[in-house]
């Protein structure tokens, strides 16, 4: 997670752009608020950004604490939750290395954001850490793609259309382009993202270009990374319907109870 | 290399491990790894035990260039081939029938080896934990695991789940006549788990094609950061992994995982 000098910025860096791009999804949101309503008590999001999940779960009534890495993504989720009238319990902290004073039912860490834990011994003391703040009885669930076969097969090296999504302040749109480099052996993937602003004629008139690392994790090491931080037992479902995983091009949903 | 799993999953057919006649016959060219576990056995500062012996492909040579090994396999009719073979080479061997899972040796080692992908016969994370605890118990202070095995990269899954290919295509040692071994794999991706089922043809003098043998086996595999938590998990503490019996690093999705793990 830690970032070298002189690299190109973090999308965390330009959480308005963030924004522009991801704020719009919804396909995990409701599962999110639906555990949270009958968690049975105070709930955490880990890496929670600039609120996409947790600001649903405040509106939705769920007592939700978060915290992120980013300082700007925190900002601006303060400035959005102020905006929206609800009060938000958020602080910059890293998941590997985090106190809170609360003790929480469900810890959930969404969308990818596991996958910043670069190598084992990050993902051990992340999980131990967040293993250390849930109650008794309590879960952790996180979501990461399941790296697939086509995942790994698809082009290195040269930008790919990834997302486009109208500009929500004028008539342009904002295309997401992803220039991956994959290591298989070491389950890693570096992208050199650009966002491109593109008027109504189509004319590109801003590129706005982050790096982002990715370290995916398979099934049995995502078993044994539980094991090894200390939960009691878990589950790993092929997604939001907590259907069984059965091929890699479903999205894993895994569930860990610290008793 | 033979089944971990006493229960057969050979739907119907049996394995090759039954017959060892025919598994020596459709191994006979296979020596890519003999002289890496030889020499490392040469040069083990104490007893070896080779995990999953086979008919002693790898044990009888070792055991010949005068190295103290014992091997153990889970399948009799293995362990009772290599005898025959230690016997009519004059070697003495200390053998056994056991389960890598779940095996007591009367002494410990300075090396206890799993070569050609035995531990891919290893189905769950529980047995796994249970085989290299077993093995680390039976390590002298000091003493260290070697193993290896490989992972099916995404490619090759791609290119070959479901098709019928000829995998290898080699002389019979009895005769010279030709054999070939015709396998179909499916990859069950999110398990991790290969199924092959093995055809071995035989083409005798007069150009006829006979099927020798149809068997079943599944392999599981396991990736490169799975085996380290495998590794940390039953208790050992120092690990290293190679990308080929040349030493090379781990670089290639389709490298050998060549594993040297030591409790100490």
């Amino acid at each position: 997670m830690d970032r070298e000098p002189g690299l190109t910025p973090s999308p965390y860096d330009a959480p308005d752009l963030y924004d522009l791009i991801f704020e719009s999804l919804q396909f995990d949101v409701p599962y999110y608020v639906a555990q949270g309503r009958v968690a049975n008590g105070p709930v955490l999001e880990v890496a929670c950004g600039t609120g996409r999940v947790l600001l649903a779960l405040l509106a939705a009534g769920v007592d939700a604490d978060g915290f992120d890495l980013s300082e700007p993504m925190i900002e601006r989720l303060r400035e959005k939750a102020a905006e929206r009238n609800l009060p938000a319990r958020v602080s910059v902290a890293d998941m590997r290395d985090f106190t809170l004073t609360r003790r929480y039912a469900r810890a959930f860490c969404a969308f990818n954001a596991f996958a910043h834990c670069d190598t084992i011994d990050e993902q051990l003391r992340a999980l131990r850490c967040i293993r250390d703040h849930l109650e008794p009885g309590g879960a952790l669930v996180i979501h990461m793609s399941y790296p697939s076969t086509s995942l790994w097969l698809g082009t290195d090296g040269e930008p790919v259309f990834e997302l486009e999504t109208p500009h929500p302040l004028n008539d342009h749109r904002l295309q997401m382009w992803d220039t991956r480099f994959k290591n298989i052996v070491e389950q890693r993937q570096r992208s050199e993202v650009e966002l491109r602003e593109l008027t109504a004629g189509g004319d590109v008139v801003d590129r706005t270009r982050f790096e982002t690392t990715q370290r995916w994790i398979y099934r049995f090491e995502f078993e044994l990374l539980f094991r090894l931080a200390g939960f009691a037992r878990w589950e790993i479902f092929g997604g939001f319907e907590h259907e069984a995983l059965e091929r890699d091009d479903q999205q894993m949903l895994a569930w860990a109870w610290r008793d | 290399m033979s089944p971990a799993a006493a229960a057969p999953d050979t739907g119907g057919h049996r394995g090759p491990y039954v017959d060892p006649v025919l598994y020596d016959i459709v191994y006979s060219w296979y020596d890519a790894d003999l002289a890496f576990y030889v020499e490392l056995a040469k040069r083990s500062a104490g007893p070896v035990l080779e995990v999953a012996c086979g008919t002693g492909r790898i044990l009888l040579p070792t055991r010949a260039a005068g190295v103290d090994i014992d091997g153990i396999d889970l399948e009799p009719a293995m362990i009772e081939r290599l005898r025959a073979k230690a016997a009519a080479a004059n070697l003495s061997v200390d053998v056994a029938v056991a389960d890598m899972r779940d095996f007591t040796r009367p002494r410990r080692y300075a090396l206890i080896t799993i070569p050609f992908r035995a531990f891919m016969h290893l189905k769950t994370t529980e047995d796994q934990l249970r085989a290299l605890r077993c093995i680390r118990d039976h390590l002298e202070p000091g003493g260290a695991l070697v193993m290896n095995q490989f992972y099916p990269s995404p490619r090759f899954m791609a290119e070959h789940d479901g098709k019928r290919t000829c995998d290898r295509e080699f002389q019979h040692p009895d005769d010279g006549t030709r054999v070939e071994l015709w396998d179909l794999s499916r990859y069950d991706r999110v398990n991790q788990v290969t199924t092959v089922e093995r055809e071995v043809v035989r083409t005798d003098a007069a150009g006829a094609r006979h099927t020798l043998h149809r068997y079943t086996f599944t392999l599981r595999w396991s990736y490169r950061f799975e085996l380290e938590l495998l590794l940390e998990a039953a208790g050992y503490r120092h690990w290293e992994v190679r990308g080929g019996f040349d030493g090379r690093p781990l670089e290639r999705e389709t490298d050998e995982m060549i594993w040297t793990a030591s409790p100490d």
